[in-house]
């Protein structure tokens, strides 16, 4: 755009401001939604500090019950087990995400693969299902609202009260003064967004590790907002009445925001059935049989486990053995259920991830779809960080597991096995679990990048759109 | 008649108004049919656990061909325990999504199996259902804000209002007349899907009449406000701004908000401290001397006092009086833990008393039998038949009796029958006063409209 184009678009930007200003209704909706922005921030970041602190208590709790434990043996141990809890990550005040509807308590035993348990919503009333009150929550799906009440009449107003003929009739070029409405109605909703943006500002200035995290997250809501910026001001340099600009706009806001992340799921959940808890159970518990019996002594399997174990020691009994039958035992049973856990966990994945696949087919329709997936793995709580935390929670009770069949093994003789108790110095000081966030760069290559491109290709298309209008404006008019 | 057919014919003159009704329709025969495949599915599945249940159990059975030992019969031995989905659940599925419908427990300490969630994709659940809750609580609104903003405004943008105040008759009639019109075809094409799910699935008349009946009250609710807005504002674009705010405010900020409010004064941590305190009880009888576990279990069944005292290093026996020891320790704890949900529940019911979307839900809900007091039940429930269960094992175990094929068959069975939900006073009445002044209320702002 030339120079003077520049200068006009800016007054026109200006004036914009100063209407909006004047009209008292905006002033108060917008000073109301700021007001909702930081509350709902401050809410969330006191929220999130409490879960975590609760979270970290109990894991101390299971902790000291763990290391407190008198001299047991090794198997006794084994059922005892452990209890772990998922730490938040910095950025989840930002947006809950499924956070509501995962378990966050594992308890991790031998032979079974436990559930993770107590999420908010088997605790909660229904009242969760109306929303969770994140700046996520607001930025998605009501600073959009406002923006669109506040742009809807942007050019239609003008159109129709005349002043549009007036100021193009004196030269302002068509495109300049889309270009200007565009401006002013994309500061005010960076604006509207500014409480939710600095609260990342500020915790990034803090933690240099979630730097790119924060930067991302922040660039993917302003591209959001400028998109139904964007959206707004075209649907009304398009639409003759200012009115019906109004009710199309609120009519793809209903659509996109409320009833299409509602409907796919539901399809998603036709497409794609998933087997209950129990199924799996129950299949999982006839695999293992059909592998093998370790009670049962002439299962084929195990009689060849004796045998090879027999020759690699060079004995002919097992009473022979330097090291414990029954724990050899254990250990190989645990092995064997264990990778029936995994491959069973895996498949679970792979069909949530294509229910997932069909849910963000219609992110290209409803971007705020692509607004979530960005949003919930960069704080942390998408559906990827949950099964992180169940896949390694399953790799550290299979490791703990082992370790103290491997006390069996080693430490209990095997006559009078079950008499016996072991030092619990030796298995205090196992390594306690770490839950580790998915690597950033998985994060950008799934979710973040794919919607950054998706708000990418819309501003480009809308902004096409803007200057096609801008232009039509001028050829009406003539 | 010639009059309403004429008002018909002017309100579906509108495309916006046709084409609002039509889709309404649309999507509400949507929500009911995806309701139905949900229930569906949940009974498919049941049906298929039960076979499993039954090859599971069979399984076990047969290594006690010749009779062996009870308490490693009981050990082994799943039961299967169901929570089939009520006849009006495809209308409001509610917690159903999320919650377990069917747990097995075995004869362990109830408190470490009660707990077990059910496999979900989180993703999903976050988003929640496409039901005809749904499709009242949050979409109903929106076609009654799109049919109801222009009732005034339009006439007066279009020129025609001073002609209509200008007539003869009363004002008042003809507002009412065409806010009647509008309210009755958003009730028929909501109703119309929901009548034939419900009478496919088989609900009872009383749970139909309290659906239609909270259907029209909210619906009600939401044009009592809309005319009172569409009578008192200048322009449609006003009209339309200050309905859709009060909307988001009614329907999203306000019960997100109180739901914030009500999780931070009842926190519910005391699920897991009893999973912790559990377990941490029954393993520390393993250390303990075997009397001191036997007395904590004769307190609360005093019936088994007599029975021989365990010598060994091992005795099922003592394992089970050991499980349910742990299980009478915590029992406080799940008394209270059940107290603070039950208290949630309470708490959202009477902010229902102020906000009529949270009135609906809950009272939708209740009847479908599908929100967190059903699910409570549910628990009350499998713990009432892990006693039964108990009763049953007790004799075999504490007498040392064989346990083979004959007390397989006489296994107790969990008595799956089909639940109704239930229908409180106080919710229904709120809304009926919520309704009636929205109502009142419209009808004044509508009848002083200015021209």
């Amino acid at each position: 755009m030339r120079q003077s184009s520049l200068r006009i678009a800016l007054a026109v930007a200006r004036e914009e401001w100063r209407a909006m200003w004047r009209n008292r209704v905006a002033v108060t909706a917008g000073v109301l939604l700021l007001a909702l922005t930081l509350a709902a921030t401050l809410v969330s970041i006191e929220q999130m500090r409490a879960v975590n602190d609760e979270r970290a208590h109990f894991q101390a709790s299971a902790d000291q019950q763990w290391q407190s434990q008198p001299d047991r043996h090794p198997h006794r141990v084994v059922h005892y087990g452990h209890y772990v809890f998922r730490p938040l990550t910095p950025l989840a005040f930002f947006d809950f995400g499924v956070g509501p509807y995962t378990g966050h308590t594992l308890f991790l035993e031998g032979h079974r693969q436990n559930s993770a348990n107590f999420s908010d919503a088997v605790q909660s009333s229904l009242l969760l299902r109306f929303g969770q009150l994140t700046p996520a929550f607001v930025l998605q799906t009501l600073t959009p609202l406002l923006i669109v009440f506040l742009a809807f009449g942007s050019v239609a107003r003008e159109r129709q009260g005349g002043q549009l003929r007036l100021l193009l009739s004196q030269g302002v070029p068509g495109r300049a003064l889309v270009a200007g409405k565009l401006v002013s109605h994309g500061a005010v909703a960076l604006l509207l967004a500014a409480p939710a943006l600095l609260a990342l500002a500020l915790l990034a200035g803090f933690d240099a590790a979630i730097r790119l995290e924060a930067a991302l997250m922040a660039l993917g809501y302003a591209l959001y907002l400028l998109l139904w910026t964007g959206g707004a001001v075209l649907v009304s340099s398009l639409v003759p009445r200012a009115r019906d600009a109004l009710l199309a706009l609120v009519g793809v806001w209903i659509f996109t925001v409320v009833l299409l992340p509602r409907l796919m799921p539901d399809l998603a959940n036709e497409t794609v059935p998933r087997p209950t808890r129990i199924e799996t159970e129950v299949a999982i518990h006839k695999d293992a049989a059909k592998l093998g019996d370790s009670h049962n002594p002439d299962d084929p399997y195990f009689s060849k486990f004796r045998q090879q174990t027999l020759a690699k020691y060079g004995v002919s009994r097992v009473e022979d053995l330097p090291v414990n039958y029954g724990g050899l035992v254990t250990r190989e049973g645990e092995r064997l259920t264990s990778e029936l856990f995994v491959r069973y966990m895996d498949e679970e994945f792979a069909r949530q991830e294509r229910q997932g696949g069909i849910v963000g087919a219609a992110a290209v329709a409803s971007p705020v779809i692509a607004l979530r997936r960005l949003s919930g793995a960069l704080a942390g709580t998408d559906r990827d960080s949950h099964q992180a935390f169940l896949m390694q929670g399953e790799a550290y009770r299979y490791a703990l597991i082992q370790a103290l069949n491997g006390l069996h093994v080693n430490e209990v003789r095997y006559e009078g096995d079950r008499d016996q108790r072991v030092s619990s110095a030796l298995w205090r000081d196992l390594p306690r679990f770490a839950y580790q966030a998915p690597a950033t760069d998985t994060l950008l290559r799934r979710h973040v990048l794919p919607a950054l491109a998706l708000f990418a290709a819309w501003l480009a298309v809308l902004a096409l759109g803007a200057a096609w209008a801008g232009r039509r404006l001028e050829r009406t008019l003539k | 008649m010639q009059t309403f057919l004429l008002e018909w014919r002017l309100a579906l003159h509108s495309r916006l108004a046709s084409g609002a009704v039509l889709l309404l329709l649309v999507l509400s025969a949507l929500a009911v049919w995806s309701g139905m495949a949900a229930v569906a599915d949940q009974r498919a599945a049941l049906a298929r656990i039960d076979l499993a249940q039954r090859d599971d159990v069979a399984a076990v059975a047969e290594k006690y061909q010749a009779g062996g030992d009870a308490g490693y019969a009981a050990y082994s031995t799943p039961h299967l325990t169901v929570n089939a989905p009520s006849a009006l659940a495809f209308a409001a599925f509610g917690q159903r999504d999320v919650q377990p419908f069917s747990l097995r427990v075995r004869l362990l300490g109830l408190q470490s199996q009660l707990y077990e969630s059910e496999s979900v994709n989180p993703e999903l659940a976050a988003a929640g259902r496409y039901d005809y809750a749904f499709v009242l609580v949050y979409l109903a609104p929106l076609f009654v804000i799109a049919l109801m903003h222009d009732l005034v405004t339009g006439e007066r943008e279009s020129g025609r209002l001073r002609l209509l105040a200008s007539l003869p008759s009363s004002s008042g009639t003809l507002w009412r007349r065409r806010i009647a019109l509008r309210y009755g075809l958003v009730l028929a094409v909501l109703l119309l899907p929901f009548l034939v799910g419900a009478l496919l699935s088989g609900a009872s008349w009383s749970g139909i009449a309290l659906f239609v009946a909270a259907s029209a009250l909210y619906v009600g609710f939401w044009f009592g406000l809309s005319a009172y807005v569409a009578g008192r504002v200048r322009t449609s674009a006003a009209a339309a701004a200050i309905l859709l705010a009060a909307f988001v405010v009614l329907t999203l900020v306000l019960p997100a908000a109180a739901n914030a409010a009500i999780d931070r004064a009842l926190p519910v941590s005391k699920g897991v401290q009893i999973s912790l305190a559990q377990r941490q009880e029954v393993h520390q009888g393993w250390d303990l001397p075997k009397p001191e576990t036997f007395d904590k279990f004769f307190r609360t069944h005093p019936e088994w006092r007599d029975t021989s005292p365990v010598t060994g290093r091992f005795h099922w026996k003592w394992y089970y009086a050991m499980h349910q020891a742990g299980d009478d320790a915590v029992a406080p704890r799940v008394a209270q833990y059940r107290g603070d949900m039950l208290a949630r529940e309470e708490w959202a019911e009477r902010l229902g008393y102020v906000l009529a979307p949270v009135n609906v839900q809950a009272l939708l809900h209740r009847a479908a039998d599908t929100d967190l007091r059903a699910q409570l039940a549910y628990q009350e429930r499998v713990e009432a038949f892990h006693t039964r269960l108990r009763q049953y094992f007790y004799p075999f175990i504490f007498n040392d009796r064989s346990f083979g094929p004959a007390e397989f068959a006489a296994l107790p069975r969990y008595a799956g029958e089909a639940r109704e939900g239930s229908i409180g006073k106080d919710g229904p009445l709120a809304l009926l006063v919520l309704a009636a002044l929205a109502v009142f209320l419209g009808l004044r702002g509508v009848g002083r409209a200015a021209v």
